[in-house]
């Protein structure tokens, strides 16, 4: 029984750790991770509605 | 994305094997120079660095950012800029188009850190978070601030790409929930250079590391740690648009028959009269247009704390220093132009009355 972790999982926009249960070489649970917040959400309140196209947008 | 390995061929050689043509070479190191603002004369200097230099080794780290500046890289459309920008380097580590995952990644990072110490250029993308021990990011279970600290700590020189790598970028509009800051805030007294812009110009990129490898040092810097010859001219005296703004006319609704006819974009909410970037002549996606170009006013992407300090994109600028410009354009607008008087006189009319010089007379 083992308990393995990928991260960085590459290739991909974002930040991601992916880790896995393995039991008799088979995958028994998994988690995922996304290791990366910026608070877009708290940033947006208040703003100019017109605008939050362009902070949504690099996301 | 090769395993480190004794590269010992030249910048130019590498390229040739590419089959990069010498003429488009030339024609390469031409641009460099022209966007670097150095004479013709240079370009034989650069040539001839690029035909002995090695590539210097690279490493990409990226925080908290949207990719956008690997997009901006790798969607370079000059038929030899992509090639030239992944051969000036060698780009050993790369989260987005590296091949390895996990462990085998960190341990690319981990070779060049510790075999090319002092060597090696640190590109970053994304903003640091510094708030609550700095766990709004981790990879592998480390933060981006000892990320940080340790790649930057050791490189060369690092290059913050983007706003959010530059001064915390999106990140960090308020309220800051992550206490997000650039490069140079989060690792004090390394050698870095910022390369601002939302996202970063390519091109800019390519010529600091092309005058590194040419001159041995960093470009001229302003206080914001930006290279001049990207952004020491304001967008407006650059701008295709000025003209009609010196004429006072203006786009005053989305669509309207100023728009159609590429009218100035002030009363727009555009703060090119208040950014310093080089868009309007080095323009985006190999030269084809720029948002000005495109129709959408300048949100001023590459200055510092634009999210908050230029007010909303879409409200014309206002009560910022030197600014002058509501009374300006409103006035060429409504009466000086109707009397066909010379909007620049207007200007500077207005602005001698008002005794306030304009920041872009700074310049
Ligand atoms: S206000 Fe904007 S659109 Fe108008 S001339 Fe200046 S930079 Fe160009």
């Amino acid at each position: 029984m083992a308990k393995i972790a990928i991260d960085p999982i590459t290739r991909i926009e974002g930040h991601l750790r992916i880790e896995a249960q393995v039991e008799g070489g088979k995958v028994t649970d998994a988690w995922s991770s996304g290791t990366m917040w910026r608070g877009i959400e708290i940033i947006l309140k208040g703003r100019d509605p017109r605008e939050c196209w362009a902070l949504t947008s690099r996301i | 994305m090769s395993k480190i390995k004794d590269d010992t061929s030249s910048i130019w050689t590498s390229l040739a094997k590419k089959g990069v043509s010498r003429r488009d070479f030339i024609k390469f190191c031409s641009t460099m120079a022209a966007t670097l603002a150095l004479p013709s004369s240079f370009v034989p200097r650069i040539v001839e660095a690029l035909e002995k230099k090695q590539r210097p080794y690279a490493v990409w780290l990226e925080f908290q950012d949207c990719a956008g500046d690997s997009e901006s890289m790798l969607r370079a459309t000059k038929p030899t800029i992509a090639e030239v920008v992944l051969d000036v380097i060698s780009l050993e580590y790369h989260e987005t188009i590296m091949a390895g995952s996990g462990k085998s990644a960190e341990k690319a990072l981990q070779d060049v850190v510790k075999n090319q110490k002092g060597k090696y250029i640190a590109i970053v993308e994304g903003a640091i978070p510094t708030k609550d021990g700095g766990i709004y990011c981790t990879i592998g279970g480390k933060t981006a601030l000892d990320i940080a600290k340790e790649v930057c700590g050791n490189a060369a020189m690092s290059l913050a790409v983007g706003s959010c790598a530059s001064w915390g970028g999106i990140a960090s509009a308020k309220p800051n929930p992550t206490g997000a800051v650039g490069v140079g805030a989060a690792v004090p007294g390394i050698t870095y250079v910022n390369l601002p812009g939302c996202p970063m110009n390519v091109e800019n990129v390519t010529a600091t590391v092309v005058h590194y490898l040419t001159f041995g040092s960093l470009p001229a810097l302003d206080g914001e740690h930006r290279p001049l010859f990207a952004h020491g001219k304001i967008i407006h005296n650059n701008c295709e648009r000025r003209a009609h703004f010196d004429a006072g006319q203006f786009v005053r609704k989305w669509g309207d028959e100023g728009h159609r006819l590429g009218w100035c974009l002030y009363e727009m909410g555009c703060k090119g009269p208040e950014a310093h970037f080089n868009c309007p002549t080095i323009r985006w996606n190999g030269g084809t247009s720029w948002p000005v170009q495109a129709g959408h006013p300048c949100f001023a992407c590459a200055s510092t704390n634009n999210w908050d300090a230029f007010g909303p994109i879409y409200s014309r600028l206002e009560n910022v220093p030197g600014a002058g410009y509501q009374t300006t354009a409103d006035k060429i607008g409504a009466t000086v132009a109707a009397v066909a008087a010379a909007g620049v006189a207007a200007h500077a009319v207005i602005r001698a009355a008002k005794g306030t010089p304009h920041k872009e007379e700074k310049e």
